[in-house]
């Protein structure tokens, strides 16, 4: 049964009339948000004052402003009470290229930290043409169900025949029932079972890291379906055309040419060259059987074709064929209907990232191709994120083989057990309703201080960058409010330079982490394509040209290199609230006690990172432990939060 | 003295090879002296990676994987392996 949620003081676009600098509304936002609270079934239109827009843009900045006025840091993730927050930015929807993409920001059921994760493509152009900067949802539906938003006006209906299947095939039946211009988000099975890593998925992307698709589980939501008539204006639309068309014109050139010609799993025989691959749950940095999974083998054997996400230039994503037939299970208890559903992709292809490759091959030990794509495909259908799956089952790959979790059919290098475990996952099945807790807790439950191999930061399985052998990284990792994440920290680009030793962290390498973190903070909130970062000249100069072109601000550079720390620190004061301490900034055991064992020279100290990590507090403006003090609130104008 | 180098991801495409021994006048080199002659073999190459005897943006150099280096000057000596890849390592 529909039911049609109430949609209070709900308001057309605002007329330019009102729009203009600090405090006014300006261009390209609506200026206001649509909280929907399922439990009451009621939605209302929030405003958004000018000023709040300015000192956080949009994106992961605005999303955790939203956060943070809603008091979501002390709700438990997976209760009613818990805010997740679809937000979109100034840029989407411009002429300006990769700017089609929205952030999911939530407290994280893995971490239960700040998450933001970020995806593409035309949800967040209808999402915003719904009349909306962002979408605040709390409360849960008494069944499971659908959220429609369609120009503003909010209504649940039943989930129907869409609860239950995978991400692709949801969306397929979805966009049945919502045929046209609907843009739909969906979770998979994995989403509806809670599994605490699980995505939220939109024409085959993800927003992927940190559990938002077992939030919206939660709240018994398996899609979000939008459309909207209502388009933003631009202060200067001739001159933001103008230089829309330059950035177009630079992203077909060098900067991205490794993004469209390979795609980033190119990076797979770097690493391991330079021993940074990580293999067999972080025991070595390089993997024998790595050129058997680089693009560039899998490129002779297979089709491959390139997809891109709209208002895109770049085109990034590299769709691999399957050449064979790999069933997910021997014995699959997801119904078999489920198991032969197509991808949203292409039923026989499979997007592959760098990310997806080391996840689930070199770190799980797997050498088969067609396993390592079969697996990679299976998580896009379940709705589960490739890294932390991939660094949960080898977690437990390790520890079966050290004895310490029965499992005797679990090894490194075993392509079917791989399968079996994301089948049992998304099922919460077996040995799977452990894996979905993610690596923190299954070792919390194996014990044996089983913690100091888990490979996690504060519960987010660490990305496929090796930390001894790239220690600015490491620092990243170390204190990332997500947890460790390349996303948020870009230091590995400091790492792939000559401005450290990368296999040497001094307390000089802070400064370096700290640029990359906001500079990923800015673009995480204009928001765009970090792919597209090599095009610019001075970031923070050309996006505040870019910015003041469509809002009509005359913001800086140096304003927004402050907005980025804001974000940054608006971030650390959700931690806090949520319960952060000064001990969850470290990575476990086996990175400060061990050297990677097939390079000895990469070796990382507690005290060298301690020391790391209290310079990097202190050039924040921070206490030397990473707390806050009033000061540093007033200083960024987040007092009020 | 003869300098071995690999190439990844795109100047591994526009080259055409994996890895090749550059033949080098004198006991050592400089970076500079070997990515002159590697854009000399490899004219694609040069077009998108190599100006003047240096790398262009978006590409870096490494020496065995040990240490990365920019400054065209930077003494090679025999023996010596350089890695020629993309600087953007993001993933």
């Amino acid at each position: 049964m529909t039911q049609i949620v109430e949609t209070a003081n709900f308001v057309k676009t605002r007329p330019n009339s009102e729009r203009g600098l600090w405090g006014a509304l300006p261009f390209g936002y609506h200026g206001c948000y649509l909280r929907v609270d399922l439990s009451e079934g009621t939605g209302e239109s929030v405003s958004l004052d000018g000023d709040v827009l300015r000192r956080f843009i949009g994106g992961s900045g605005l999303g955790v402003y939203l956060l943070l006025k809603e008091n979501a840091a002390h709700a438990e993730p997976l209760s009613p009470e818990a805010i997740i927050a679809f937000v979109f930015s100034p840029l989407v929807g411009s002429p300006l290229t990769t700017s089609a993409k929205f952030a999911v920001v939530s407290k994280s059921p893995l971490t239960e930290r700040i998450n933001d994760s970020l995806a593409s493509s035309g949800f967040a152009i209808a999402g915003k043409k719904a009349g909306c900067d962002a979408l605040v949802i709390t409360g849960r539906t008494a069944e499971p169900s659908i959220l429609i938003i369609d120009d503003g006006q909010v209504r649940i209906e039943p989930a129907g025949d869409s609860w239950g299947a995978t991400c692709g095939e949801a969306q397929r039946r979805l966009q049945e029932r919502f045929p046209g211009d609907w843009q739909i988000a969906v979770i998979g099975p994995a989403g509806e079972r809670l599994v605490r890593y699980a995505t939220i998925s939109h024409d085959g992307r993800h927003a992927g890291r940190g559990g938002s698709g077992a939030v919206l589980g939660s709240k018994n939501i398996k899609a979000i379906v939008v459309r909207g008539t209502q388009r933003c204006q631009w202060a200067k639309p001739r001159e933001l055309a103008a230089l829309a068309k330059t950035i177009s014109e630079k992203s077909f050139g060098p900067a991205t040419a490794k993004y469209r010609e390979l795609g980033t799993a190119t990076n797979l025989l770097v690493f391991n060259r330079l021993k940074a691959l990580p293999t067999r749950n972080f025991q070595q940095g390089s993997f024998e059987s790595a050129v058997d999974l680089s693009p560039e083998t899998l490129s002779v054997a297979r089709e491959r074709t390139r997809a891109y996400c709209v208002a895109c230039t770049i085109g990034c994503e590299h769709i691999y064929q399957l050449t064979s037939n790999t069933n997910s299970s021997d014995e699959p208890s997801i119904p078999a209907a489920l198991d032969s559903q197509p991808s949203t992709l292409n039923s026989t292809g499979v997007r592959l990232e760098y990310e997806n490759l080391f996840a689930l091959g070199p770190l799980c030990g797997v050498a088969d191709p067609d396993v390592v794509l079969a697996a990679s495909k299976r998580c896009d259908e379940l709705g589960i994120d490739t890294i932390s799956a991939g660094g949960t089952i080898a977690f437990a790959m390790e520890c079966a083989e050290r004895g310490l979790l029965d499992a005797s059919w679990l090894r490194f290098g075993d392509g079917a057990a791989l399968l079996r475990c994301l089948e049992e996952i998304g099922r919460r099945a077996g040995l799977g309703d452990k894996l979905a807790e993610g690596s923190r807790r299954l070792a919390d439950v194996i014990g044996h201080d089983s913690i100091a191999f888990a490979p996690q930061v504060k519960g987010l399985e660490i990305p496929g960058y090796e930390p001894r052998a790239l220690q600015t990284m490491a620092l990243g990792f170390a204190v990332g409010s997500r947890g460790a994440d390349h996303n948020r920290s870009g230091a590995y680009e400091v790492d792939f330079s000559d401005k450290v030793d990368r296999r040497k962290l001094t307390a000089d390498a802070a400064q370096l982490a700290i640029d990359t973190e906001d500079k990923a903070a800015l673009i995480d909130s204009l928001i765009l394509c970090k792919f597209l970062r090599g095009v610019f000249d001075d970031f923070c100069a050309e996006s505040a040209e870019m910015l003041n072109l469509v809002t009509g601000w005359d913001t800086t550079a140096a304003e927004l290199q402050q907005t980025a720390r804001r974000i940054v620190t608006a971030k650390k004061l959700f931690n806090i609230r949520a319960g952060w301490t000064p001990a969850e900034d470290t990575l476990p055991g086996r990175f400060l006690d061990q050297s990677l064992s097939d390079d000895d020279q990469a070796q990382l100290s507690a005290p060298q990172l301690q020391s790391a990590i209290e310079r990097y507090n202190l050039l924040r403006g921070w206490q030397a432990d990473g707390y806050l003090e009033s000061k540093n609130l007033r200083a960024l104008d987040l007092f009020e939060l | 003295m003869s300098i071995r180098v690999e190439l990844y991801g795109i100047p591994r495409s526009r080259a055409g090879v994996a890895e090749v021994l550059l033949p080098m006048n004198g006991p050592t080199s400089t970076l500079s002296d070997v990515l002159r002659e590697l854009a000399d073999r490899f004219p694609q190459l040069a077009d998108e990676c190599i100006r003047g005897g240096e790398l262009r943006s978006g590409y870096t150099a490494s020496v065995g994987g040990q240490r990365f280096v920019s400054q065209p000057d930077t003494r090679l000596d025999a023996g010596d392996c350089l890695l020629i890849l993309s600087a953007d390592a993001g993933g």
